[in-house]
């Protein structure tokens, strides 16, 4: 029963909502409404389960003694930002919105922008032309990256077309695919969901 | 003495690279694609006073590449006269989105409210599409500074995606998929999108099918909007690092190959 009845609440639910979305009568845009403000309500609940595993996560990880400064400047960012932003609020001139624009954004951005470093790296050490599909990705890899370079004098006209070429037949072809098996495999993936089958997000299949 | 490895080798020759780039001064010319220009002329030619959504939907660490690309957009919607609807729907861009619309509008000299108005982050980003689909004011009671909805001139003539001339989704990830298939495919609404370099060729079977009206893409999207606008700004100038740092690469993956040749092959996996 203690199975039964969420796959019942989550079948009923999902039938619903597909219901909902192809219909245009006030009532089912009112259920609608209710139902999407409720997926708000539930959002929210899902970001405190994310605070309390992180925080249980890393204060294991304290006890444990392993890489207690990294866990604790986490940890002290964590509980710094809400309790900045509950004392002083988050108005344009808060310490909150210092902290956001000079800590949080700069470093954020600074490791993003580290990996340009490791594909440099990365390139000399592994894209090789080992085989012949190798070098045609490798070629074309180099074409597209010439061709979104722009230095004057290095790329032409006939290179840009090149790359366009690459990217909206051969590449576009390819990713279609994949979209479409990715579309075939949510669909699946949802039905299973409804009917029942899928139950691995109730903890297990059985 | 610290021995550096190839590795570290190759970080410091980016880092000289784009340091030199950066102190050369040089401005790369850069010819505008029908991309870039399909979402220029359409902006352009909408009449004055239009409404646009303009979504920020990105976080912090693609603030480089991102900035360049919205400052663009919106100077060009502020220009045009349109009026501009700013949200996010990831919680970083929050903040992000409307320092950058309201520095932006103030370079124009529009007025909160009437010109332009911040509604805030709001989670679960397919539910909330799907409501601004029924409901603007439902969706978002109140702005991001908490004024009632019916205390913004802008708002009182907008009550769900009919009202809005596009979307434009700013973002770093994929949410203009959801944008497409939510707001789109379900309300009829025209999407656009900024996005990061990385993310674009995701995003060209939607351009083809005609479902993603256009599509802009990195720091070359950025410089390349910024020229039609004749203005400078972040996207030219990031140009050139990164189109030295490319050079750099494809320098690097020829040298990489010529010693993997060289060596009989025999070195396979590093150098």
């Amino acid at each position: 029963m203690n199975r039964r009845l969420p796959q019942l609440i989550c079948g009923l639910c999902g039938v619903l909502m597909f219901l909902l979305f192809f219909s245009n009568h006030p009532l089912a845009k009112a259920v609608n409404q209710t139902a999407l403000d409720y997926w708000q309500i539930i959002a929210a609940f899902a970001l405190l389960v994310g605070v309390v595993g992180f925080a249980r996560i890393h204060l294991k990880g304290i006890r444990q003694g392993s890489d207690i400064p990294f866990r604790v400047v986490g940890l002290t960012g964590m509980a710094a930002m809400p309790a900045v932003a509950i004392i002083w609020g988050i108005g344009g001139d808060s310490p909150f919105m210092w902290l956001f624009e000079n800590v949080q954004a700069p470093m954020q951005s600074t490791v993003f922008a580290l990996l340009a470093f490791f594909v440099a790296s990365a390139s000399f050490r592994g894209f090789r032309a080992r085989s012949f599909q190798a070098s045609v990705l490798l070629g074309a890899a180099l074409l597209v990256l010439l061709s979104r370079s722009s230095l004057e004098g290095f790329s032409s006209s006939i290179l840009s077309d090149l790359a366009d070429w690459l990217r909206n037949n051969p590449s576009m072809a390819a990713r279609r695919a994949i979209l479409i098996g990715i579309g075939l495999g949510s669909l699946t993936t949802s039905l299973r969901v409804l009917l029942g089958i899928e139950r691995t997000w109730l903890g297990g299949s059985r | 003495m610290i021995s550096l490895s190839t590795r570290h080798w190759s970080f410091l020759g980016l880092f000289v690279v784009v340091v030199v780039a950066m102190l050369s001064g040089f401005r790369p010319d850069i010819p505008v694609t029908s991309e870039t220009r399909k979402l220029f002329d359409y902006i352009d030619s909408l009449p004055s006073g239009s409404v646009l959504v303009v979504s920020f939907d990105h976080e912090a660490s693609a603030l480089p590449e991102i900035r360049p690309l919205a400052q663009a957009v919106v100077r060009h919607a502020f220009r045009k006269g349109h009026r501009l609807i700013g949200l996010a729907l990831m919680a970083e861009g929050t903040v992000i989105g409307y320092r950058l619309m309201e520095q932006t509008a103030r370079e124009f000299d529009r007025t909160y409210g009437r010109d332009y108005v911040y509604l805030g982050f709001k989670p679960q980003n397919i539910a909330t599409m799907l409501s601004m689909g029924e409901s603007f004011s439902q969706t978002f009671p109140q702005d991001y500074f908490g004024a009632p909805y019916d205390q913004l001139d802008l708002m009182k003539g907008v009550n769900d995606y009919r009202q809005v001339a596009a979307v434009i989704s700013i973002t770093d990830g994929n949410m203009p998929t959801y944008w497409i298939e939510y707001a789109g495919a379900r309300f009829g609404v025209r999407i656009c999108s900024a996005m990061t370099a990385v993310m674009m060729t995701q995003f060209d079977p939607y351009v083809s099918s005609g479902q993603l009206y256009s599509l802009i893409g990195g720091l070359r999207g950025a410089a390349e909007y910024e020229r039609l606008l004749a203005v400078g700004g972040g996207g030219a100038r990031g140009m050139l690092a990164q189109s030295a740092s490319h050079i750099y690469i494809i320098v690097l993956v020829i040298i990489g190959n010529v010693l993997y040749f060289r060596t009989g092959r025999k070195g396979r996996g590093t150098v």
